[in-house]
């Protein structure tokens, strides 16, 4: 069982990173933003810099600091969250996002000075990036983990399946996927676009699997990791989580039609009281 | 008719203000449904990109022609090959950012290779993608394309072009990439039915001092240097090379002959691009006038919407004019 402190803190700064989410992307204005993406992701994402990395904002650089790569960049809105809260960035820097001449992309741009590891918005990348990284704390016989989130349409990516049996062949348990299973991608349904029974893929490729049935449930979420995190099978490990795309927002939760686009003020009037009733 | 009820049948000029107001995504996903009429053999496919490519309507009317592979642009390109090498006319459509990109080798050993009756189209090439950042721009799409044999590259100058292209690449023999610029509100430059002939470019207006040589939309801009060139005496002539390969080497000779300086135009890095194009070509006269690349560069970009971009790349017409008269 994930210790109740921590669960409450991952519950406070959850809630406090969904109204990031939802300020960042009002502010983007015609720019758009990613809004579904991000909101499924979010226990996930504040999860592991809450309650499970070891990583300190005022030193991003830290060698044994735990990785975070955020292979479904889209959904960076989540990851400037977190990075915010946790104190990496300033809420005015926060507030560029998307901006000209801004360091905060559509899609995370790596960035050590600000704690972002790994560039990515082109799916797939990131998650074989990881794999990478992992290996390369095996040969130096660090201890940190390498964490990564990866979409459930992203694993319609070949490059994920090559890069899961690669994992697996080095026997990379420090590496911790977690697939933010939240049935939409960008063109409809998962079951729609590619329905494949992923669990038994990941484990056909090698792979420790667990389902989360609560991926918006804190407390799930943090014991699933910590499980993962405290296990050495000799395998790589993928948590899959089952989340609602848009989770908190009513008119998000399971839409296509939020997966990206600008936020009129009327829709971010709503939005804004929803969380405060939250 | 289609399932919106809208008739995809109208003449495309009548549809040219609405066309160029929701740009070049509603221009390619509109002209599929009007193809698909003419071709039965055509079909679409994309990777998980339906709504962005505004290839809502296709998907609803031709059901049976159109397919998602997911998000796996390397099957994306194979597939194609494979229904292309079946006797069908396959359009594949994808992000000209990744597209091109992702599945280069795809695009090289199955589809130039085999030199495959196929289209690939890029949507948002060049920095549309504005805030999006650099995974998302498409600034080598036309180097990399262009490099493998067989292949034709049309970058369409504007609504009606774009139209016109897509229909030439249905009668086309042999893959194309089809590389589309040009967002929201872009100018219609070709407002009457015209010629669009592959390879063929086109003198969008005489001049004799500098030659601006451009691809896709950025025609507007050159036509707009043009004009403050003409303010201060300066004669300038506009070429619409909408095909990048192969480039039309008739126009270019009389570009070299009668012009002083040559400005290529394009939202594309400046190697292998347009201009790369013409300077190779232009590498075998003893006496060519010298030739500027106007691009974007060989650098990754910063961070900023589209209109930002352009200034800070020295594309927009005032800059194209500076450009000009700096060095004629
Ligand atoms: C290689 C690549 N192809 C296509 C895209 C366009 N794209 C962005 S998000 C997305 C859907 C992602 O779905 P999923 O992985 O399920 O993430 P979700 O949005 O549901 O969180 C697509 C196709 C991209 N960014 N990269």
């Amino acid at each position: 069982m994930a210790n109740k402190k921590t669960v409450d803190l991952v519950e406070e700064k959850a809630a406090l990173m969904r109204r990031d989410v939802i300020e960042m992307g009002y502010a983007a204005g015609g720019r758009g933003a990613h809004f579904g993406p991000a909101l499924s992701s979010i226990e996930i994402v504040a999860g592991l810099f809450f309650g499970i990395m070891n990583h300190d904002p005022k030193n991003p650089t830290m060698a044994d600091r735990d990785r975070f790569v955020q292979s479904k960049g889209h959904a960076c809105l989540a990851y400037y969250a977190a990075l915010t809260e946790t104190g990496y960035i300033t809420r005015e820097q926060m507030y560029t996002f998307k901006g000209d001449n801004s360091f905060l992309a559509g899609h995370p741009t790596r960035n050590m000075k600000y704690g972002i590891e790994v560039t990515s918005g082109s799916l797939g990348n990131g998650f074989a990036v990881a794999c990478g990284m992992a290996k390369a704390a095996k040969i130096k016989s660090d201890d940190h983990k390498v964490y990564c989130l990866v979409g459930d349409g992203e694993c319609n990516e070949g490059i994920i399946w090559e890069a899961a049996m690669n994992a697996a062949k080095y026997e990379l348990d420090n590496l911790i996927a977690i697939v933010d299973r939240n049935g939409v991608q960008l063109a409809g349904t998962t079951k729609d676009i590619m329905d494949v029974d992923i669990e038994a893929l990941w484990r056909a490729a090698g792979w420790d699997v667990v389902v989360v049935e609560g991926g918006n449930d804190a407390s799930s979420v943090l014991e699933a990791l910590q499980g993962m995190r405290d296990s050495s099978s000799g395998k790589p490990h993928v948590i899959i989580a089952n989340t609602t795309k848009g989770k908190g927002i009513s008119f998000m939760e399971g839409s296509l039609g939020w997966h990206a686009r600008p936020m009129p003020q009327e829709f971010y009037e709503q939005a804004v009281a929803e969380l405060e009733n939250a | 008719m289609t399932a919106r009820g809208v008739d995809m049948r109208k003449a495309p000029t009548d549809r040219l203000q609405e066309w160029s107001k929701k740009g070049h995504r509603t221009v390619q996903g509109d002209t599929l449904v009007m193809l698909a009429a003419d071709y039965p053999d055509m079909v679409v496919i994309s990777a998980d990109l339906t709504p962005t490519a505004r290839l809502t309507d296709f998907r609803e009317t031709y059901p049976d022609r159109f397919f998602d592979v997911g998000i796996a642009e390397q099957n994306l390109i194979d597939f194609t090959v494979g229904l292309a090498l079946e006797g069908l006319r396959p359009f594949a459509v994808g992000l000209a950012g990744i597209v091109p990109m992702r599945p280069a080798e795809q695009m090289r050993a199955a589809l130039g290779y085999m030199n495959a009756n196929a289209t690939v189209i890029g949507i948002e090439a060049g920095v549309r993608f504005g805030p999006l950042g650099n995974t998302h721009y498409a600034m080598d799409d036309i180097a990399v394309v262009r490099a493998i044999p067989n292949f034709t590259v049309i970058c369409p100058s504007d609504p009606l072009s774009t139209h016109k292209a897509l229909y030439a690449c249905a009668e086309h023999e042999g893959p194309v990439y089809v590389r589309l610029t040009g967002g929201p509100g872009y100018p219609v430059m070709y407002p009457e039915d015209f010629d669009f002939q592959i390879g063929r470019a086109i003198e969008y207006r005489p001049g004799s001092d500098v030659a601006f040589v451009s691809s896709g939309s950025l025609l507007a801009d050159a036509v707009g240097a043009a004009d403050i060139l003409e303010g201060k005496g300066i004669s300038a002539r506009v070429v619409d090379m909408h095909t990048v390969k192969p480039l039309d080497t008739e126009m270019l000779d009389r570009v070299f002959a009668e012009n002083k300086l040559v400005v290529t135009v394009e939202e594309h890095s400046s190697i292998g691009g347009l201009g790369g194009a013409v300077a190779e070509y232009k590498a075998g006269f003893a006496d060519a006038p010298k030739q500027l690349i106007a691009s974007l560069g060989d650098k990754f970009q910063k961070l900023g919407d589209h209109t930002f971009l352009m200034k800070l790349n020295g594309l927009t017409a005032p800059d194209l004019a500076a450009l000009a008269e700096a060095n004629v």
